[in-house]
């Protein structure tokens, strides 16, 4: 059945779907949907020898409007993101996407060199480097011979 | 669905468009979250595709199915350990059947911040005519 019909099929297409996740799902197909499972924006945290990174996903967000603070051992990232202008609730067919402000805060698990932390913004995808501080980076430690 | 299950490099060849580059293997798959509005021209689609370029995304129109592929690159540098997970790494793919109320030659899209807007306009309908009937 077409999805893009307009309002009378709409009921009808929703039954429809409910029923493919349901069968989709018994039969374990490899399509999953983490994304919707956690509040925007979905973040991963990966550590390397000489920093922390972060990678926030938030598509339709502008560089600009992402407010990133870094205080007492907190991360702090707020911003909104704002649902198409001039739409009203009825138009929707569908709404999977989160819209309006969101803040997250995330403990930095070791010290950080908080006056060195950069981020950079592409295609939706926010990187936040947050180097470490000396004392916490891997030493490589001499061993003395006899 | 709940499940978090990853393929096979042979299924995902199966399933996924070819880009014409090299895949590597064992990578997931992930449903794009949607919106889908209806205005006076027609319906707009907007999906996130975080990390998905113009160059990486795939649109496509065949016969009446509407695909959505769009390819991501890693963003973490090799080595990297993954501390805390939220999503996985994964290229997005979703589809759709249109109906025939939709001008499949009039459709527009473009993608901006991780996010793609498709404009599906309605076709025009067809003004009603006079039928000069003619007698003997």
């Amino acid at each position: 059945m077409p999805v893009f019909q307009w309002r009378q099929s709409w009921d009808q297409f929703r039954d429809l779907e409910r029923e493919m996740d349901r069968l989709l799902e018994s039969i374990k197909l490899p399509f999953h949907n983490l994304r919707q499972q956690h509040q925007f924006p979905a973040v991963n945290f990966y550590e390397l020898d000489d920093k922390y990174l972060l990678v926030a996903e938030m598509p339709g967000i502008v560089a600009q409007d992402v407010e990133l603070t870094v205080a007492g051992g907190m991360l702090t990232l707020a911003g909104n993101r704002t649902a198409p202008p001039d739409v009203s609730d009825d138009a929707f067919r569908r709404r999977e996407r989160p819209h309006g402000a969101w803040q997250r805060s995330l403990s930095i698990p070791e010290r950080v060199h908080e006056d060195k932390v950069t981020a950079e913004f592409s295609e939706g995808v926010l990187s936040v480097h947050l180097p470490k501080a000396d004392d916490v980076k891997p030493r490589q430690i001499p061993v003395a011979t006899s | 669905m709940s499940q978090e299950i990853r393929k096979t490099s042979e299924e995902q060849n199966e399933q996924q468009p070819s880009t014409g580059d090299t895949a590597p293997p064992s990578r997931a798959v992930i449903t794009a979250p949607i919106d889908i509005y209806e205005t006076d021209e027609g319906l707009v689609l907007m999906a996130d595709l975080p990390g998905v370029t113009t160059d990486t995304l795939e649109l496509q129109v065949q016969d009446n199915k509407l695909t959505i592929f769009g390819r991501v690159s890693p963003v973490a540098p090799a080595g990297a350990r993954l501390l805390h997970r939220e999503y996985e790494q994964g290229d997005f793919l979703r589809s759709f059947i249109l109906s025939d109320e939709v001008d499949y030659d009039g459709i527009t899209a473009k993608l901006n911040n991780g996010v793609l807007e498709v404009n599906l306009p309605r076709m025009p309908r067809a003004e009603p005519r006079r039928i000069q009937v003619d007698g003997d």
